[in-house]
């Protein structure tokens, strides 16, 4: 649990010159917008301030050191924080088409459904391959095997997972190599058809083939969905996604095309942060 | 150079002298368990086995108690139970005999087993149903407040409160407050709330071993909390529930300070079920294996007519719980080296 | 991969039922919340109704005190002292004799010659005896008649009890009905005194009469029992100088002076007597239960703390993996073993071999030997030893596993042996671990309660202490086995019901503080490791 969040080792962010006016890229349409955005775990306070609108179907990669608090949003996105006491939203609003997600009249359960998500460690349920695909479907009272079948199918394809494993449906989970466990998960996540993929450093515990396969997968699925995408690798960033965030000490400090912030970035911080003079 | 070596020497053999201190410590534990067992297993299989068929001795195991009498007739040492002496004084009408009889000592046990049974059975359910009950809500639901941090140490410091004190509170309040006098449903609630902590704490345990990374995989695909609870984290978690609650039964069948003053009766002479009217059955007393052996052992003598039943309750007792502790050990063992995450 | 997002339509949107559904969840959830407060709730209310039940003792206990004192019984006792502690004397005499006998037959002197050689110090011991009979005549006089009296205002008491109950409920008529007798307390208190009044002659008497004695006391042939014999002289002495005392405090009792209210926790938490269902007086005092459980539970680490730890060591750092396998769970399955079979081995088996062992010639040097009674804390203690042992190896094997293997693996690294690496790395490591193992033991072995119940020998006294260890030989009583023993006969409400809750109370307390104390140690540990 504590494993998954990253709290800044320092409180004072004394060191930040916040710009005026956070650069931003040009979207056509944004699928999520975030507003002004502060968010606390209990009285520590780990977002200041993020504005944020990101693109449709396309994928967008949060980058920051470690403790920025680019995990901590990514998981407002689907409100996975609701599950630890004391964490909350303590200023502004996320939108997700254009409905304000922690509004009261918002079903948290529907909001998951639609905004998917593979975990930075992965973790299949202790179920056969074709269980933990079909998970998601059964819970939300699809019964009806020759569906079922077919969504796995189609959902291990899209992760292509589905030529290495449809001799072997129904083995455990657990008996996949470390890459493919992490697909599994994607095809687990892709199977209750979400519009929005959230990917918690998906590729840490993988060694480079995995990790090379699974950034291939990302950048198919970005025809069919919207991706976002929490990296600590900078050149997984610059390979696979379309506009990256950089966050430091809890704010944003520059959003903008990948390519752009890549090769000239607006702020200073980015540029030290990408030249890898700290982080 | 030389000191040392010498001084190594002279370690080493200290070193395995304690270490044959403690190898023997161990053994001495072990060879006083095994003795207990040995005596018990030995002179109860007496009682309770026979050398011809079907080797097991059948009337003690089903019938209810007795008391036996003992007599000299015709120069012949007559041991003879309760009904057995009537019949036969009925068959030698006339004939006086001066027979001195010993409470308990012929017959079997059969109504304590039955007793021991409904005791378990009841307690378990209601400690098993409030204290998963509980455990799951204070895992999965609860905020970890101030308040249900209190609770759980509470809970864990009732763990170890002894059963005559869950005795007592049970006499005060089943079974005189409550007015359900010595009866079976009195049994249940004080041997019930006597392992509820034990079973809580356990559960919770189980419950928290199941990885985070589960639960919230099963959230973020859009199962509802209820959902992911009942297919994600009670499959995994319910081998260890088990295993603790089988130990709860071991517990629960063997304790008799909480049973003395709330359910068992010494002697009784209907079995549970010959009731008048069904609500008659829950607030009956029963007998109960564990007292039975605390009556047969503290308020008759000790000698060779006593010891049949003495060492025969015991030992089926004893078979009983060990059967019930060796499954529970077995399976924690199993399921130990199977389930890691 | 073609279209997915275009086509989802496989999972509807949130429709009426499942709107359903999120009731049921709320519904679900208060299930599991309702059984976690009805479980706290009944948890609370141990806690509660205990109290409830044990601290109304107090004020019962206290009218049972006054009672004592109003009804003259508190006088009576003043002579019975006197009359029990010059008892008590002769009791000696005769025990001086015996060692005298023993001490004879180890001279292989036969047993005629002995008692001739005793004859006068037998006549000395009956004619001491003797000097008493007055002093007894008028004890048992005065018991009648204090006894009566406090019958007599006992009824009283009951009555206007159930008046003032009637009148409370609002049956009037029916409280009139009741009639209250009037005693003349003044008149009976009067007479008791009359009948005390020769005490003063009658301790006179003795007196001159002991003082004779005394002085033609006869010698002893072995001059360690006449060492003893002057011992007791002076003791007798002594005995007289306070006899005026006695007269003094008769003369000075009052039946109306006030008892404080805290006369009755003190002679609860600090009275040296148990006495119940007795005809003239009944003690609440928890002493003598409390040093049994104390006793008890010594003789039980003293067998189980090196045992447990010793096989703690052995199991986590020098036994095989084979080994292991095997003994843990072996040990553990003891744990299961139902006390109640463990105190029918402790009178079938252990009880008759320990006293079987006391008669051994090979422990004849052993003072206190050969004991009386088979059933004694020593019995008891092994017992509960041998079930707190596998509390205290799995907790003390928990402990020494889980300390990391880096302190090990420095310690082999320095060049220490196993036996330096356990002694002075492991060991002090996990130390609080298995300090808390042995608390915890403690708490199973205070209140076990079959084992007790069945194979202490429920006596109830404080045992006698000047025979040094031999104490540990005595039957005793314990806090488990009185309420075990003595909740299934009493009535409900009454003093003595209350006062088992209040043992009760006591227990919970003392095992809950050391339940806390084991935790919190056990927190420390894991914090100082991890």
């Amino acid at each position: 649990m504590v494993a998954t969040l990253e709290m800044p080792e320092t409180t004072s962010p004394t060191i930040v010159n916040q710009p005026e006016q956070v650069p931003k890229a040009e979207i056509e349409r944004a699928m999520i917008e975030i507003e002004q955005l502060d968010f606390a775990y209990g009285a520590h306070q780990v977002l200041h301030g993020v504005n944020l609108n990101i693109p449709a179907r396309a994928v967008t990669a949060f980058i920051g050191p470690s403790g920025c608090g680019k995990t901590t949003l990514l998981r407002c996105l689907n409100r996975m924080n609701d599950l630890i006491d004391s964490a909350r939203i303590t200023q502004g609003a996320i939108r997700i088409e254009g409905v304000d997600i922690n509004a009261p009249g918002v079903d948290v359960v529907d909001l998951r459904r639609r905004v998917g998500m593979v975990f930075q460690k992965s973790n299949p349920f202790p179920k056969s391959i074709y269980d933990n695909v079909a998970y998601g479907l059964r819970i939300a009272g699809i019964t009806k095997r020759s569906l079922i079948d077919e969504a796995v199918e189609k959902s291990l394809r899209s992760a292509a997972l589905w030529e290495e494993v449809k001799d072997r449906l129904h083995v455990s989970g657990y008996g996949l190599s470390g890459g493919q466990q992490q697909r599994l998960c994607i095809a687990r996540a892709l199977a209750v058809e979400p519009e929005i993929v959230l990917m918690d450093e998906p590729c840490s515990a993988l060694d480079p083939i995995a990790t090379a396969k699974v950034e291939e997968l990302i950048r198919q699925l970005k025809e069919q969905y919207t991706i976002v995408i929490v990296t600590h690798n900078m050149q997984q960033a610059g390979r696979c996604s379309d506009h990256t965030a950089f966050f430091y000490l809890g704010r944003l400090i520059e959003f903008d095309q990948t390519a752009k912030i890549f090769s000239n970035p607006a702020q200073r911080q980015t540029e030290e942060y990408i030249t890898g003079r700290f982080g | 150079m030389i000191a040392i070596a010498f001084k190594s020497r002279r370690t080493r053999r200290t070193e395995r002298v304690i270490f044959w201190l403690l190898r023997l410590a161990t053994y001495f534990i072990l060879a006083c368990a095994t003795y207990i067992f040995l005596d018990i297993g030995i002179k109860g299989s007496r009682t309770v086995f026979t050398s011809t068929p079907p080797f097991i001795n059948l009337p003690f195991l089903t019938e209810p108690p007795q008391t036996l009498y003992v007599f000299d007739y015709d120069g012949k040492k007559m041991t003879l139970s309760d009904r057995q002496f009537r019949e036969w004084k009925s068959a030698h009408a006339g004939v006086d005999v001066e027979a001195t009889s010993v409470a308990y000592s012929a017959g079997g046990i059969w109504p304590c087993i039955v007793g021991t049974a409904l005791l378990v059975i009841g307690s378990m359910a209601l400690a098993l149903g409030i204290g998963i009950s509980s455990a799951i809500y204070l895992s999965e639901y609860s905020r970890n407040g101030r308040w249900i941090r209190l609770v759980r140490i509470a809970i864990l410091n009732l763990a170890g409160v002894p059963s005559i004190v869950f005795g007592l509170f049970g006499f005060g309040l089943f079974v005189i407050f409550f007015g359900w006098n010595v009866s079976l449903i009195a049994g249940w609630f004080t041997l019930g709330l006597m392992v509820l902590p034990a079973i809580i704490t356990a559960s919770e345990e189980s419950l928290r071993a199941v990885p985070q990374g589960l639960r919230e995989g099963s959230l973020a695909l859009g199962a509802s909390k209820w959902q992911t609870i009942r297919k994600n984290v009670l499959p995994y978690a319910l081998p260890g529930i088990l295993t603790s609650s089988i130990l709860g039964i071991a517990r629960v069948a063997g304790e008799t300070a909480p049973i003395m003053f709330t359910a068992a009766y010494a002697m009784k002479d209907e079995m549970p079920w010959q009731v008048a009217k069904f609500t008659d059955f829950f607030f009956q007393g029963v007998m109960a294996l564990p007292y039975h052996i605390y009556v047969v052992s503290s308020k008759i003598p000790q000698n060779e007519y006593t010891e049949r039943v003495q060492y025969g309750s015991a030992f089926v007792f004893l078979f009983l719980v060990m059967l019930i502790a060796l499954t529970s050990i077995v399976l924690r063992e199993r399921s130990r080296s199977r389930l890691s995450w | 991969m073609e279209g997915i997002a275009d086509s989802r339509i496989l999972i509807p949107p949130r429709t009426k039922s499942r709107r359903a559904q999120a009731v049921v969840e709320q519904g679900i959830k208060a299930f599991f919340g309702g059984n976690a407060l009805v479980a706290v709730i009944v948890l609370a209310l141990i806690t509660i109704f205990l109290f409830r039940e044990g601290f109304g003792f107090f004020g019962q206990n206290l009218s049972n005190l006054r009672l004592y004192r109003q009804a003259g019984l508190e006088y009576v006792d003043i002579i019975r002292g006197v009359a029990s502690r010059h008892e008590a004397l002769s009791r000696n005499l005769s025990e001086i004799r015996l060692s005298e006998v023993r001490a004879a037959q180890k001279r292989n002197a036969p047993l005629e010659e002995i008692n001739a050689a005793l004859a006068p110090f037998d006549r000395f011991a009956s004619a001491f005896s003797d000097t008493a009979d007055n002093l007894h005549g008028i004890v048992s006089d005065l018991t009648e008649q204090a006894s009566e009296l406090k019958e007599q205002l006992f009824a009283r008491a009951e009555l206007l009890a159930q008046r003032s109950q009637l009148e409370r409920s609002g049956a009037a008529t029916a409280a009139e009905k009741i009639v209250v007798p009037e005693i003349d307390r003044a008149a009976a208190l009067t007479r008791l005194r009359e009948g005390s009044a020769n005490f003063e002659s009658v301790s006179a008497e003795m007196t001159a009469k002991l003082y004779n004695l005394l002085a033609e006391a006869p010698p002893l042939p072995d001059p360690a029992g006449q060492k003893a014999f002057e011992q007791w002289k002076t003791r007798t002495r002594e005995y007289l100088a306070g006899l005026p005392a006695a007269s003094e405090k008769l003369r000075t009792w009052s039946p109306d002076a006030p008892i404080p209210w805290y006369r009755s926790i003190s002679s609860f938490l600090f009275g040296r007597e148990w006495v119940t269902a007795s005809f003239w007086q009944d003690w609440y005092g928890i002493i003598p239960l409390l040093v049994g459980s104390i006793l008890v539970s010594i003789v039980a680490l003293f067998f189980a703390v090196p045992l447990g730890i010793a096989s703690a060591i052995y199991v986590s750092e020098i036994a095989s993996a084979h080994e292991k396998r095997l003994i843990k769970p072996y040990i553990e399955f003891i744990s299961a073993i139902p006390s109640v079979v463990l105190g029918f081995f402790g009178i079938a088996v252990v009880g008759q071999a320990v006293r079987a062992a006391s008669q051994s010639s090979l422990l004849k040097w052993i003072s206190f030997f050969p004991i009386s009674e088979r059933l004694n804390i020593f019995t008891a203690g092994c017992l509960l030893g041998f079930m707190a042992v596998p509390t205290i190896f799995t907790l003390a094997e928990d402990a020494l596993r889980n300390v990391p293997r880096g302190f090990k693996e420095a310690s082999y690294a320095l060049g220490a042996n196993r036996l330096q690496t356990i002694g002075r790395v492991l060991v002090p490591a996990s130390l609080s671990g298995i300090v808390s193992a042995v608390l915890l033991g403690l708490g199973r072995v205070i209140g076990e309660t079959m084992v007790v119940l069945l194979c202490a020998g429920n006596r109830i006294a404080i045992p006698d202490f000047t025979q040094g260890l031999g104490a540990v030989f005595q039957p005793v009583h314990t806090m488990t086995g009185i309420i075990a023993q003595e909740m299934g006969e009493v009535v409900r409400g009454s003093t003595h019901y209350r006062a088992l809750f209040m043992v009760g109370l006591v227990l919970f307390t003392i095992t809950l503080a050391i339940n806390y104390l084991a935790q919190k140690l056990v927190a420390r540990y894991r914090m100082s490791i991890g």
